[in-house]
């Protein structure tokens, strides 16, 4: 259900990014009105952040946990539903927003006081902010039913320190969800009671600040990053060593530098903020701790690439998603880090620059992974195969239209254009480059068809896929495919990471970890 | 020679653009280099399952790249934003949806979207907004501040050349934001002077009959109430200062070249021409719209 609700969002956030790639193609465009753009590229952040990453991730999390722990259900699944139908309420809040005079217009981030009722007179910001507040319920609920379940349900004989990394990143994650999202909901229920009964929060003419919100927005939005993060790398950790058939590298590393990240993740904030005007003393901090959340997530890459050292490579379209996660995730961890440098953010924060480094980490990063992890689980899932061929096709149109749309947008930012504009005028480079980006657009658009049509056709044909077909060592694998209701009759017996590894192989098992 | 902040700026990105794309580098060579190495051949490989002493060893060279960036980061921050205790700004400019106001402290000039400055000097800038957050950013003159209603910040503007630069605002503040956009004239110490004295001249009377009519509809359709004809530095501004208007080459945040052409469409219907602007449309007979082009146009 989850999965179904990200994929019609995300087709609704695709086709909003369609229209505003049209409309920037060319210098002084005119194709929309400024009001209509900045609706759709509000919408097009939030929809592509709240309804189609986070229900992607929980989705995926939800099906699986269950399943790689040895359970039978999450520990909650009434909450679990509850948590879904406060999502899906949450969005169709925030889209019926446009048949009630108009769309939120102040970004995803709301900005007060430009979010405030002097300066976005229509309903549109009042449906963004209670949209938000339910899916935030909603994530929270699910992080509570994350963390339950991998604390009380896991199989009697698995220990945590043989948690599948997946599991392991979504039970840090559930924390970070914990801890962040009050942040967010305290801050729009703020801003609700600003806008509903004239409370002054965030306006500053009548004694309140509008910095206040840009610190209750970024508390809760850089841990969101790895909150969104987070599971792809966890999907990741499992789709390399099997493809690879070795196990991970530095397990322990890969797990302890989440803890790292997670942790760091809450002291970071600020870099969002550098241009705001605060001190040296809190800059150079925030700068200093930016800097150091750097090396967990290159220890990450490490280590994947270690994983296939000396291994047996498979490459499938799982595979490969995983390999082009990897280079362009490294590419938009690498612009990141630039942004910790103080003076260089001044220069390039609200730039092109930044846009191109978001969608390296959101879309080259967490939207590669969920692509390899639905790739490599959806047989289990469903039963059935995606065509690899037409996988193929989807994997090598999108990366190249991917890269063909963000990697020039770096350049857009160092030549001066500031994002969020609904035009420009007519500088040197400025066209060509954004006409080319507007052209990679259209190679995302028709991978994505393709990926439709492949889930349509797979889903059409009789049920193929074995329980173990790429001869993967975690729990999951071990039922039916699809699982039955009540996941497991009976389980193999565990007593290292990779019990279906021990089940084949009882000449050379791994070390006994119990 | 260029403006020292933006050499520690372009050297601190050379310097990351180096170690960026040596590391990017070495992450495609080996991702290339095992995916065609150690492609699946049948085999089960040795299950080894890390090796501790690389990955610390790793995690030092990691520190050390990053302690080495975050103390050039941290002098660069220093020697760019250093402000004096009790600043008083040179010049301060007041963000607006969707134009910015100057008022020059020790001149009194009062202007709006065309920057001057003297060329060779550091000129410090305070900034403000009077709605919503706006941001300062001349890419080749400096760093980028945000301006922040309620609030004033600081920072050096300079520039060793002669010539105009262009700039934007670069926080998203409303429907026009794309078109707010800025120009900075840099002069000669001399031109910078006599742009003054200029500016500083009341605004300027004439006998010609149609000026006179102009001035007339300007005052009657109420155009007062937003925007001032006084160098008086207490005039509160809701739209831009016209004293001197037909001396900027450029209007509407540096959308249109200022010439009678683009003056009048925008006095015929401003939301036509830059929808969402505060201005209102007045819906002027022709024999006004005529009046008022010829009044604006001959405020120097």
């Amino acid at each position: 259900m989850y999965l179904w609700l990200a994929l019609f969002f995300f087709i609704i956030g695709g086709l909003e990014a369609m229209v505003l790639r049209a409309q920037l193609a060319l210098p002084n465009n005119e194709l929309i009105s400024p009001e209509t753009y900045n609706q759709l590229f509000t919408m097009h952040g939030t929809t592509m952040i709240f309804l189609v990453l986070m229900p992607a991730l929980i989705g995926l999390g939800t099906y699986l946990i269950p399943l790689m722990i040895g359970a039978n259900e999450m520990a909650f699944p009434r909450l679990n539903a509850f948590s879904l139908w406060m999502t899906f309420m949450g969005g169709t809040l925030l889209y019926f927003s446009f048949f009630a005079g108009g769309g939120p217009d102040a970004g995803w981030f709301n900005y007060a006081p430009l979010s405030e009722n002097n300066y976005s007179s229509s309903h549109g910001v009042d449906y963004y902010l209670i949209g938000l507040i339910l899916t935030g319920i909603g994530s929270i609920g699910a992080a509570l039913n994350f963390v339950t379940t991998v604390l009380t349900l896991r199989a009697p004989d698995m220990k945590l320190n043989m948690l599948p990394l997946f599991v392991w990143m979504m039970f840090i994650n559930g924390f970070l969800i914990l801890a962040a999202f009050p942040l967010l909901n305290a801050g729009l229920f703020m801003m609700l009671i600003d806008r509903q009964f004239d409370a002054h929060f965030f306006i500053p003419s009548s004694g309140g600040s509008a910095i206040l919100w840009q610190h209750f927005f970024w508390a809760f939005g850089h841990p969101e990053v790895y909150i969104l993060a987070l599971p792809a790398f966890g999907i990741i950790s499992e789709v390399i060593p099997v493809f690879s058939r070795k196990p991970i590298f530095g397990y322990k590393f890969v797990a302890s530098s989440t803890v790292a990240i997670a942790l760091l993740a809450f002291g970071v904030w600020v870099h969002h903020m550098f241009a705001v005007g605060m001190s040296n003393t809190v800059n150079g901090f925030f700068a200093a701790s930016s800097m150091l959340i750097g090396i967990p997530t290159g220890i990450k890459v490490i280590n994947w690439i270690g994983t296939m050292y000396k291994g047996s490579i498979r490459m499938t379209v799982s595979m490969m998603f995983a390999l082009a996660f990897l280079i362009d995730f490294t590419i938009g961890g690498l612009s990141g880090a630039s942004f910790a440098i103080v003076p260089i953010d001044w220069q390039l924060t609200d730039t092109y620059y930044v846009v191109a480094h978001i969608h390296y980490v959101f879309l080259g990063g967490t939207a590669f992974g969920i692509f390899a992890g639905i790739f490599y689980w959806f047989p289990k899932i469903t039963g059935r195969h995606l065509s690899e061929k037409l996988g193929k096709w989807h994997l090598w149109l999108f990366v190249f239209g991917f890269n063909m749309t963000f990697l020039l947008q770096h350049m857009l930012g160092i030549l001066g254009m500031p994002r969020r504009i609904y035009t420009y005028p007519d500088l040197p480079y400025w066209k060509i480059l954004n006409l080319i980006s507007s052209i990679g657009a259209i190679f995302m658009f028709v991978a994505i068809g393709i990926f439709l049509y492949n889930i349509f056709i797979t889903l059409k044909k009789p049920r193929s896929a074995e329980d173990n077909p790429w001869e993967a060592w975690t729990l999951e694998w071990s039922t039916p495919s699809p699982p039955n209701l009540k996941n497991f009759e009976q389980l193999p017996p565990i007593h290292s990471r990779r019990p279906l590894w021990d089940l084949n192989n009882p000449d050379n098992p791994d070390k006994r970890l119990n | 020679m260029q403006f020292p902040d933006i050499e520690i700026t372009e050297r601190l990105f050379l310097y990351f653009g180096i170690v960026a794309f040596i590391i990017f580098v070495l992450v495609v060579f080996f991702i290339n280099r095992f995916t065609v190495k150690y492609r699946d051949k049948g085999e089960i490989p040795v299950q080894s399952g890390g090796n501790e002493k690389f990955e610390v060893g790793m995690i030092i060279i990691a520190v050390c790249i990053t302690t080495f960036f975050l103390v050039m980061t941290l002098m660069g921050m220093k020697s760019i934003q250093t402000i004096p205790d009790n600043p008083k700004a040179d010049l301060n400019i007041i963000g607006h949806q969707w134009w910015w106001e100057a008022r020059y402290t020790e001149s009194g000039v009062l202007t709006a979207n065309e920057i001057h400055i003297p060329v060779g000097e550091k000129i410090l800038l305070g900034l403000t907004s009077a709605d919503v957050i706006h941001s300062w950013w001349i890419p080749d003159l400096g760093r980028k501040l945000d301006m922040i209603p309620g609030m004033k910040s600081y920072m050096w503007l300079y520039s060793e050349k002669e010539g105009e630069f262009l700039g934007a605002c670069s926080e998203f503040c409303g429907a026009q934001h794309a078109r707010m956009r800025i120009r900075v004239i840099v002069q000669s110490r001399e031109d910078f002077e006599a742009w003054e004295q200029g500016q500083l001249k009341e605004a300027k009377f004439s006998s010609d009959a149609l000026f006179n009519r102009g001035k007339q509809v300007f005052e009657e359709r109420t155009c007062t109430n937003c925007h001032s004809i006084t160098v008086n530095q207490d005039s509160a501004d809701i739209g831009p200062n016209l004293t001197h208007f037909a001396s900027r080459k450029h209007f509407l945040s540096d959308m249109k070249e200022n010439n009678k052409e683009n003056l009048r469409a925008w006095l015929k219907d401003p939301q036509q021409v830059k929808s969402g602007a505060k201005m209102p449309n007045f819906i002027f007979p022709e024999e006004e719209l005529e009046a008022l082009v010829h009044y604006l146009s001959n405020l120097k």
